[in-house]
């Protein structure tokens, strides 16, 4: 009984003690962090400031015959007393010191342009910065990779190309993400070559910032775009086909064409054809005219839709019997194109209207509704 | 006797390379980072200009500049925002509102301190 109560008594005792342990232990860390914190900050509004200083102090004019490096003599000579300090700290101190300056550096990078943008890339390079991010690219974490590969675009360090370049084949898709955005930013519309090249399975969220980048570079695009035509990648392949139609260059024309009759992926067809339609160019007319009597449906609907843009009375013609088709969507899209070839096409679907079967009039009546356009003739 | 610009924006390194630009340019800086402060600054200094940063916190840009306008005391100062790039809406909130005039991030130090000087010159302060 009474070694019971002993090894009780140790037990509370030992409990309690861990208590006590953990929160003294709990404590410690809470201030520790709170002082990093507060070290951070310092050191941040102490480089901001800093940096300012660095970015924007006025340089003497350079003479008329200086060789073009003689600029980086003068912002070296910027740099140098940062270099010097930074060289003098012991190494922990120095890291955290390192830290700082580079976050000030990229903050900075994402907020000014002109001359004072130039300055900073130097920094970034000459302070040994590059390099830390290309070692941070081999990281195991993906965030980490993401992260180095983005402040790699954002300042600019042109000696990342190939490191960005081999990381659109990166096994996640947020580094492959910022790779390619990071490349764009430092090559130009030329990376798009490269990135159209490399790029597999390319994501919705990939897709649409590509998108964004593409649009910007409006026609200069369009001989990458032409050439991601032969990508094996299927959805590269609709990426870049769906572009062309965003920027409807009509050079885009005779490659689609090609493409529609080369391929055996019926989803490019299908796509390239209603890219086909929105370019709305004369020569793609027997093409897609040929393509309406495909054994696959939605190819067959995509071709409706291509001949309804292309128009003419032809199209009117064409498209006609496909209201007595026996499926639906396919008396629906025919309806559509119909709309869309203009007052013929509108002509027929306000006859079939009066004429056809009940679900054919029914179509017929909600396309016109949906064109805004009255039922019957004012 | 120098202008005095009242410059609110919650960005520590931004408001740092903002006050350095404009001081060396010959303006005195009183710096604010956030919409409350602006606010309470200005209606306090009566600046020559406010530099409005419009994502900040507790009060955004948009916020301080209609409460400016609609201070009898401070609804005459010029102000010229600054917006995120590409953000069209904002630009033309901001000149609704009655913002002098904007400039979009990353901008170039060199031209905001163009920017501060034509607003001035503008409403006749120089």
């Amino acid at each position: 009984m009474d070694l019971q109560f002993l090894i009780l008594i140790v037990l509370a005792v030992a409990a309690a003690i861990f208590s006590v342990l953990t929160a003294i232990v709990v404590v410690i860390r809470k201030t520790i962090d709170r002082n990093r914190a507060k070290t951070q900050a310092r050191l941040y509004q102490f480089y901001a400031a800093r940096c300012s200083e660095l970015l924007l102090t006025d340089l003497p004019p350079l003479p008329a015959d200086s060789k073009p490096s003689s600029i980086f003599l003068q912002y070296e000579s910027l740099i140098e007393p940062t270099k010097r300090s930074l060289a003098g700290m012991v190494a922990t101190r120095r890291q955290v010191h390192r830290e700082a300056l580079q976050q000030v550096l990229v903050d900075f990078a994402q907020d000014i342009s002109g001359d004072s943008s130039r300055r900073l890339v130097y920094f970034f390079y000459t302070l040994g910065f590059v390099d830390d991010e290309l070692r941070l690219m081999r990281s195991r974490r993906w965030w980490i990779r993401a992260n180095a590969a983005r402040t790699l675009g954002l300042l600019g360090a042109k000696k990342a190309i190939a490191a960005l370049t081999a990381s659109l084949e990166d096994p996640h898709p947020d580094v492959r993400h910022q790779a390619m955005q990071s490349l764009v930013k430092l090559v130009g519309p030329d990376a798009l070559r490269t990135i159209l090249r490399i790029s597999k399975n390319l994501s919705r969220w990939t897709a649409i910032e590509l998108s964004v980048v593409v649009s910007g570079f409006k026609g200069t695009a369009v001989p990458f775009l032409i050439e991601a035509l032969r990508s094996r990648d299927q959805s590269v392949v609709l990426f870049a086909t769906e572009m062309l139609a965003e920027i409807g260059l009509v050079t885009a024309v005779e490659p689609l064409m090609h493409l529609i009759r080369t391929t055996i992926d019926t989803t490019i067809q299908a796509q390239s054809l209603k890219t086909l339609g929105r370019l709305g160019d004369e020569r793609a007319r027997n093409l897609v005219v040929e393509l309406l009597k495909s054994k696959v449906q939605p190819v067959r609907l995509s071709a409706m839709e291509a001949l309804g843009k292309i128009g003419g009375s032809e199209a009117v013609e064409m498209l006609k019997p496909w209201l007595a088709s026996r499926l639906q969507e396919e008396k629906l899209v025919a309806a559509r194109a119909l709309a869309t070839t203009g007052v013929e096409g509108i002509a027929v679907l306000r006859a079939a209207g009066a004429h056809n079967d009940e679900l054919s009039a029914a179509i017929a009546d909600q396309v016109l509704e949906e064109f805004g356009v009255e039922r019957e003739e004012a | 006797m120098p202008y005095t610009i009242l410059v609110a924006e919650d960005q520590q390194h931004v408001r740092s390379l903002i006050e350095y630009k404009l001081r060396n340019s010959g303006f005195v800086v009183v710096a604010v980072e956030d919409g409350n402060a602006a606010l309470q600054k200005a209606e306090e200094i009566i600046p020559d200009l406010v530099l409005l940063d419009v994502m900040m916190p507790l009060m955004t840009g948009f916020e301080v500049l209609g409460a400016l306008k609609k201070n009898q005391k401070t609804k005459d100062i010029p102000i010229l925002m600054l917006t995120a790039q590409s953000k069209e809406d904002e630009v033309l909130k901001g000149l609704e509102l009655g913002a002098d005039d904007y400039i979009t991030k990353p901008f170039s130090p060199n031209e905001l301190a163009a920017r501060v000087k034509t607003v001035l010159l503008r409403r006749g302060k120089k």
